[in-house]
């Protein structure tokens, strides 16, 4: 029988300044004390490959990051990476940059992953600098909080 | 005779948008031609109105990896211009900063970017499974040169602690003494990625560049001296347009830039070492000798073992500037526009970032000048491009691809910066 994860971390991606990009640190603002205290809940934005020391010794994590519009704004994604690959052709090519998708590869390669990781994406339509977030983004990122905190309750 | 046409949609491990042309006719290659067909951001525009002491935030945004470059450059112009100048703790300061950016920008660039290249990986991910203490030591290095540039720039990406005449807050001694714990342990970590880079195995292939770079009397440069060349050219930066000038050409949105007298010439790494390496300290010249390198380098497939050794000259000068750290009386030395016109010229990573500006009486800028190092290096990389190519025309199209794609990223090149994807085709007739 697999042990239960017990040191979790809750990682919200995005920038508020950009739209839709936006719906990370909302959810975060979202769960800020909706949470156990032994979870811990970080927000990023820009270059991922700065977050993969902060996974080591963590068992579990959940993600949470806009997603190019492929049909809906505001349509929920989730990837259970233990059955699922994240597509690492959601974001524009960067040598400068890594995405999530590249950095959790990365991280898988050097052992340094977290063993159980989910990733909620959520479709966005406004990523413009200064553009304001679209109204089903922002109603996803209450239903997205809601289902973290399950998701964490079930990963502990 | 047929033709063969090898087409690659994108090329990874660049920054930006090209493609690369190739002609190969009669087992010739005929032309090489570097496509850059990202749209021009106009940032030299969009500077103009704008008063001088918005210029180091707005510049920093042209790059994510090296804004230090364009925001140094640009400081240095506007004083420049109003007949300031920065000495002491605050000037430290700055050759500070460039550090932190060449070691984030180099260890990128020679870990996760170019050597896969060499080592027949498709990329550093794969590349980390039989390499991982490779790996996680290059994230290490670039996390300390990210630590350093957060502490002095207030963060790593387009930092917003420059201005001109020197920054809007110092750091306490305390502060930096906590880096320098890390910096040991990275200086450590770059000596034994020398030593890897070192036993790569590289293509036979030398070219004779006219290297260009800054000259100081004293310094290794990062943020001053006269403009030099490897055939004899000495000049101050403000005769930059005696000397150079930027081209259009028809399959670029980015200009290039050459000699008028002599054509195409090379910035960077290689040059840089090789116009002043009499300025590097003894242990990285040792450590240099025992790479393989003589004082003058002119394989650009070695550039990647060049860089390694600029990460550790920065961890070195890091090192030596925070021992001697005492905290400066003001953050920033007094500033007063005037009717003028400016000049700043600093060692990007990539090669000499310039700038010009011409300011009204208020400090408002009439005009704005910027040249990157990558648009410098467009002739040359269409020239690499070309020779290396040229033994290869009777392999198979994925080798002459990859050896091309390794060429390319001798030069780090950042497209973005000089105007996103490199596609490169190669026509056989």
């Amino acid at each position: 029988m697999t042990k239960s994860p017990r040191r979790l971390l809750v990682v919200c991606v995005g920038n508020p300044d950009r739209g839709d990009d936006g719906l990370g640190p909302l959810v975060a603002k979202t769960l800020a004390g909706a949470l156990p205290a032994d979870v811990r809940l970080t927000c990023a934005n820009g270059d991922m490959l700065g977050l993969i020391p902060q996974w080591s010794g963590v068992d579990g994590m959940i993600c949470v990051d806009a997603a190019a519009l492929l049909t809906t704004p505001g349509r929920i994604h989730r990837f259970d990476l233990a059955t699922t690959e994240l597509p690492r052709d959601m974001a524009p090519p960067s040598s400068h940059a890594l995405g999530l998708a590249e950095a959790i590869a990365l991280a898988r390669a050097l052992e340094q992953a977290p063993r159980h990781i989910v990733v909620y994406a959520v479709e966005g339509a406004a990523f413009a600098g200064g553009a304001a977030m679209t109204p089903a983004v922002a109603t996803a990122a209450g239903e997205v909080a809601r289902r973290v905190v399950a998701e964490v309750e079930s990963l502990r | 005779m047929a033709t063969r046409t090898i087409r690659v949609d994108n090329l990874a491990r660049i920054e930006g948008e090209a493609a690369l042309d190739l002609h190969i006719d009669g087992g010739q290659v005929v032309a090489a031609q570097l496509n850059i067909f990202e749209p021009p951001r106009f940032f030299e525009a969009l500077l103009r109105g704008r008063g001088y002491n918005e210029i180091a935030d707005i510049t920093a945004r042209i790059c994510g990896i090296c804004p230090v470059a364009y925001q140094m450059s640009a400081v240095h112009a506007i004083e420049n211009a109003f007949g300031v100048t920065v000495e002491g703790q605050l000037r430290a300061l700055r050759r500070l900063m460039y550090c932190a950016e060449w070691i984030e920008s180099h260890t990128l660039h020679v870990v996760m970017l170019h050597a896969p290249d060499f080592l027949g990986y498709a990329d550093a991910i794969a590349m980390a499974r039989d390499h991982g203490d490779i790996v996680r030591g290059g994230l290490a290095l670039k996390r300390t040169g990210n630590e350093l540039l957060r502490l002095l720039g207030g963060r790593e990406v387009h930092p917003v602690n420059v201005k001109a005449g020197g920054f809007y807050r110092v750091p306490r001694p305390a502060e930096l003494e906590g880096v320098a714990e890390n910096l040991k342990i990275a200086r450590d970590r770059a000596i034994d990625l020398v030593r890897w880079v070192a036993t790569f195995p590289f293509p036979d292939y030398e070219r004779d560049y006219e290297f260009v770079a800054l000259r100081h009397r004293q310094e290794y440069p990062f943020n001053e001296g006269r403009l030099v060349s490897s055939r004899g050219l000495d000049i101050d930066i403000a005769d930059y347009d005696s000397e150079f000038e930027e081209r259009q050409v028809s399959h670029s949105t980015a200009l290039h830039s050459v000699l008028k007298r002599r054509g195409a010439y090379l910035v960077g790494p290689l040059a840089r070492y090789a116009l002043n390496y009499d300025r590097l300290p003894g242990s990285i010249r040792d450590l240099a000798a025992a790479a393989g390198l003589g004082p003058v380098c002119r394989n650009p497939f070695h550039s990647i073992i060049v860089r390694a050794l600029e990460i550790v000259f920065a961890c070195e000068e890091a090192l030596r500037l925070i021992a001697d750290y005492e905290p400066p009386l003001e953050a920033s030395a007094p500033i007063a526009p005037r009717a003028s016109v400016g000049f700043g010229c600093t060692e990007a990573p990539r090669g000499i970032c310039w700038h010009r500006y011409a300011f009204a009486a208020d400090g408002t800028i009439a005009a704005a000048r910027i040249v990157p190092p990558t648009s410098q290096n467009q002739p040359n990389i269409e020239a690499d491009l070309a020779a290396v190519a040229t033994p290869l025309v009777d392999q198979p199209d994925d080798v002459i691809r990859a050896r091309c794609e390794q060429s390319i990223r001798n030069y780090d090149p950042c497209i973005s910066c000089s105007t996103h994807f490199l596609k490169l085709s190669v026509h056989r007739t």
